[in-house]
């Protein structure tokens, strides 16, 4: 940590507090990074890893702390001046033109040109210079849409280094990559870093971060936890995993206790990609299986093809011993299967249909009979589930965006009560609904386990898993990593599988 | 150029490649089709008729080329046939008069140059309106079209503009006796679009833009100025149409745009330019203008009833847009 010591910081931010709607996403966090550090940062999902880059890049202003590069407070940072500065990111998600060949994306925005017309044989000598010095082997005249995922993943890194940044933040560079290809990554990390760049990376993969960290900071609640000091290559990384976990009771459920049924559901070998891992578990009668992982494990994809969204490259679903054809989402409601989807606004609600249109959405097709609908003459079949899932409204034929978070959901779960669904995945069933929705929606969901319904819950927040749950199943890049039974469940067991570290 | 890189950073074009390219198909289907009617009815080949044939097309191919670029910035314009004749009214009633107010005589060469800054204006208009609001363009042009098609009924009092041979030498000119020179004028733009879309800064942007927009934000492109001068240029492009339009029929009334905009999409889409943009080439989209109007003349030639010619030509747009989409369908 030579060069921590011999030099002043690129990057320090003080005290960045940024809130979206009342929700604090960052709470007062500090961070510096020196020339040549790679500074990595950890935390669970929803900590504030997405946040603070945008607030480092200028995407998003913060309500209050400072920024300092060089020395210098830039008190209003925006994307054309985090460029200036020299800051280049890596972004998790795949930014490229797809039809264009590997040279022409690496240059977009910063083209090499005479009078405006473009050097083209310059561009690629200095792409192939780049590709060399980083020991990478691409075709420069590749389409992007025809390379490999790694390939697009390396680009990526390319690109990025192109503009010759003095502070390079990376998003998950290796989440998208096999084993091998990963250790090239961080192999590239260290060249890049040893060149006198700092970099700031992000990962969930503990043992990875270990390897190449010169500091690792934990950050929980938007708010930095703990510093560690990793030039020797040997934290402890339990010491990590209790720092990210940690919470108060108070957030926990009490869940009300009851036996469950036989087994009900089985997945067998289920391949949610032509190359994927199988996937298999079995739910039973009455039981919350959790789904637990990191934001980009694998977890919805599972989801989507159990739910007939997304193609099965493989496997069988059976249910009550009998096998179950699933091609579409057609065929998996006529098999009495509710997929409560994360995004409710986007994809689970029609936002200007009225509350009653939106709860016989589904049931419309199975159940109702007859080919013509007067709306007003479905109201009194809904009562029952507004009634019962206690949805405040003023009338039925409200509609659904003028509804809380909360009544939107339990609108989007009704709408599979009404349809008589017996197999239930919920994705991410409580994101940004509020505190008291939370408790109800609990209840709601054990009350049907109770009556002997099987649920499938995906879920990022911790408290939920652990109290909601009967068993947890813990996803790591696709794969089935644990399943935790009811006595194993905690948070620190949940992270440890789902970061890989528990054989650490 | 591309010597000097080493092979190890050079994806050698596999067969399969190179057949499966949509131009490479067009091309050939092309070379078939003359084949063929060739053997039915010769006159088809003879040099006069191929001579016709890049005539006919010169006015929509203008157009598609302007279109293929808005296509590849991920935006499309509808008014371009109606742009045309606002600006060729514009010229036409400068140089004739219009008989209510406006009095003529105006110098042609003057009169070109204010409806080629009509074009351009209208162009101006749709690109501003387009990236402000961000509404499709779709939209916001299908609007626009109908302004400007009124306005030029009102400049035109709603009759057929004659230009009284104004523009007779731009449609007598032939070099070496032979190629006329609007065919000569359509080759420039091909590869003036050509160079723009491939070769310089712009260019690029645009496809970037089309290809990715979030993306081209993020690597500090203006986008909209850029889609305000790619709809500028449309505009430059759709006077110059009308230049080439009136030249060779020495007439224009308010009304004959229409239609122009759709075969300049189809031209375009046929030569595998897509409606979501960044994908495509601009010697794609010239191939499929070059494709519609040789059809159009060998249906001619063959003596197919022009009532047939419709429903041939609107099968094979809808052969083309699927057969470009058929990657996609399997991928689902």
């Amino acid at each position: 940590m030579t060069a921590q010591t011999s030099s002043a910081p690129i990057v320090r931010m003080v005290g960045i507090k940024k809130h979206f709607d009342g929700v604090k996403a960052l709470n007062g966090l500090s961070l510096d990074l020196y020339p040549g550090e790679v500074h990595c940062i950890v935390g669970e999902n929803g900590a504030g890893k997405s946040t603070l880059i945008k607030v480092l890049t200028g995407a998003h202003q913060p309500n209050e702390g400072q920024i300092f590069i060089d020395g210098t407070e830039y008190p209003m940072m925006t994307a054309a001046l985090s460029k200036k500065l020299g800051i280049g990111v890596v972004y998790q998600e795949n930014l490229f033109v797809p039809w264009m060949n590997a040279v022409e994306n690496i240059f977009v925005g910063q083209e090499i040109s005479d009078y405006s017309l473009i050097r083209l044989s310059e561009e690629y000598r200095r792409a192939a210079e780049l590709i060399d010095s980083l020991g990478l082997s691409l075709k420069l005249n590749q389409m992007v849409a025809n390379m490999s995922v790694s390939d697009q993943q390396f680009l990526k890194i390319i690109k990025a280094i192109s503009q010759n940044p003095r502070i390079l933040i990376m998003d998950e560079p290796t989440s998208m990559f096999n084993t091998k290809d990963a250790g090239k990554v961080l192999d590239l990390v260290r060249r890049i870093s040893s060149q006198g760049v700092g970099v700031i990376y992000i990962s969930h993969f503990l043992k990875e971060v270990r390897q190449i960290a010169d500091r690792i900071t934990v950050i929980r609640d938007g708010k930095s936890i703990n510093v560690y000091d990793n030039s020797s290559r040997d934290t402890d990384l339990d010491r990590v995993v209790s720092d990210m976990v940690g919470r108060s009771a108070s957030l926990f459920y009490e869940k009300e206790q009851y036996e469950t049924g036989d087994l009900a559901l089985e997945i067998d070998a289920l391949k949610v990609s032509p190359t994927a891992e199988p996937v298999s578990f079995q739910v039973n009668r009455g039981e919350i299986l959790g789904v637990a992982g990191m934001v980009g494990a694998g977890r919805t994809e599972i989801a989507n093809a159990i739910f007939g969204a997304a193609r099965k490259h493989g496997g069988r679903v059976l249910y009550n011993g009998r096998e179950i054809t699933i091609k579409s989402p057609r065929d998996s409601i006529r098999h009495k299967i509710a997929y409560i989807t994360e995004d409710r606004q986007r994809l689970g609600l029609n936002m200007e249909a009225s509350i009653v249109e939106n709860l016989t959405e589904v049931g419309m097709q199975t159940i109702l009979p007859g080919f013509f609908i007067r709306i007003r003459k479905l109201v009194p079949l809904v009562r029952g589930i507004i009634d019962e899932l206690k949805i405040k409204i003023s009338s039925p034929m409200m509609a659904a965006k003028n509804l809380s978070g909360g009544n939107q959901q339990k609108v989007v779960l009704g709408k599979w009560l009404f349809s008589d669904s017996e197999i239930f995945i919920f994705d991410e069933p409580t994101r940004g609904i509020d505190v008291n929705s939370k408790a109800e929606f609990y209840r709601i969901m054990t009350g049907l386990a109770k009556q002997g319904k099987i649920i499938l819950m995906i879920s990022s927040d911790m408290p939920e898993l652990v109290s909601i749950s009967d068993r947890v199943m813990v996803i790591s890049k696709g794969k089935v990593v644990k399943i935790l039974e009811k006595d194993e469940i905690s948070e620190n067991s949940i992270i440890r599988y789902a970061l890989e570290v528990h054989t650490a | 150029m591309m010597k000097q890189i080493d092979s190890r950073h050079w994806e050698k074009k596999s067969l399969r490649d190179i057949v499966t390219d949509q131009r490479v198909i067009l091309f050939a289907v092309l070379v078939c089709m003359g084949f063929v009617v060739t053997l039915l009815n010769n006159r088809f080949i003879r040099i006069n008729n191929i001579i016709l044939i890049f005539q006919q097309i010169s006015v929509v191919g203008t157009i598609t080329m302007c279109m293929s670029l808005l296509m590849l910035g991920g935006e499309v314009d509808l008014s371009v046939g109606n742009i045309m004749m606002l600006s060729g009214c514009t010229m036409a009633v400068l140089i004739v008069g219009n008989g209510k107010g406006i009095e003529g005589g105006m110098s042609p060469w003057l009169a070109v140059l204010v409806g080629l800054g009509v074009g351009v204006a209208c162009g101006l208009i749709n690109g501003i309106i387009t990236a402000k609001s961000k509404c499709p363009s779709l939209i916001v042009t299908l609007g626009l079209s109908s302004v400007y098609y009124g306005i030029a009924l009102i400049l035109t009092n709603g009759r057929v503009m004659s230009f009284k041979r104004a523009f007779d030498p731009i449609n007598e000119t032939r070099f070496f006796g032979i190629i006329p020179l609007t065919l000569v004028v359509l080759l420039v733009l091909v590869v003036i679009m050509f160079i723009v879309v491939n070769h310089t800064k712009y260019g690029r942007r645009v496809v970037a833009i089309g290809g990715n927009p979030e993306n081209a934000r993020l690597c500090g492109i203006n986008v909209d100025l850029n889609k305000i001068v790619t709809f500028s240029i449309a505009g430059l492009y759709c006077g110059i149409a009308a230049i080439i339009y009136s030249s060779r029929l020495d007439s224009m009334s308010a009304g004959s745009g229409s239609g122009y905009e759709v075969s300049a999409l189809t031209g375009a889409i046929i030569g595998g330019v897509t409606f979501s943009g960044g994908k495509g080439s601009i010697s794609g989209a010239f191939l499929g203008a070059l494709f519609i109007g040789v059809l159009s003349n060998a249906m001619d030639v063959l003596a197919i009833q022009t009532y047939t010619q419709t429903v041939i030509k609107g099968v094979i747009i809808v052969a083309a847009i699927v057969i470009s989409n058929l990657n996609k369908m399997k991928k689902k």
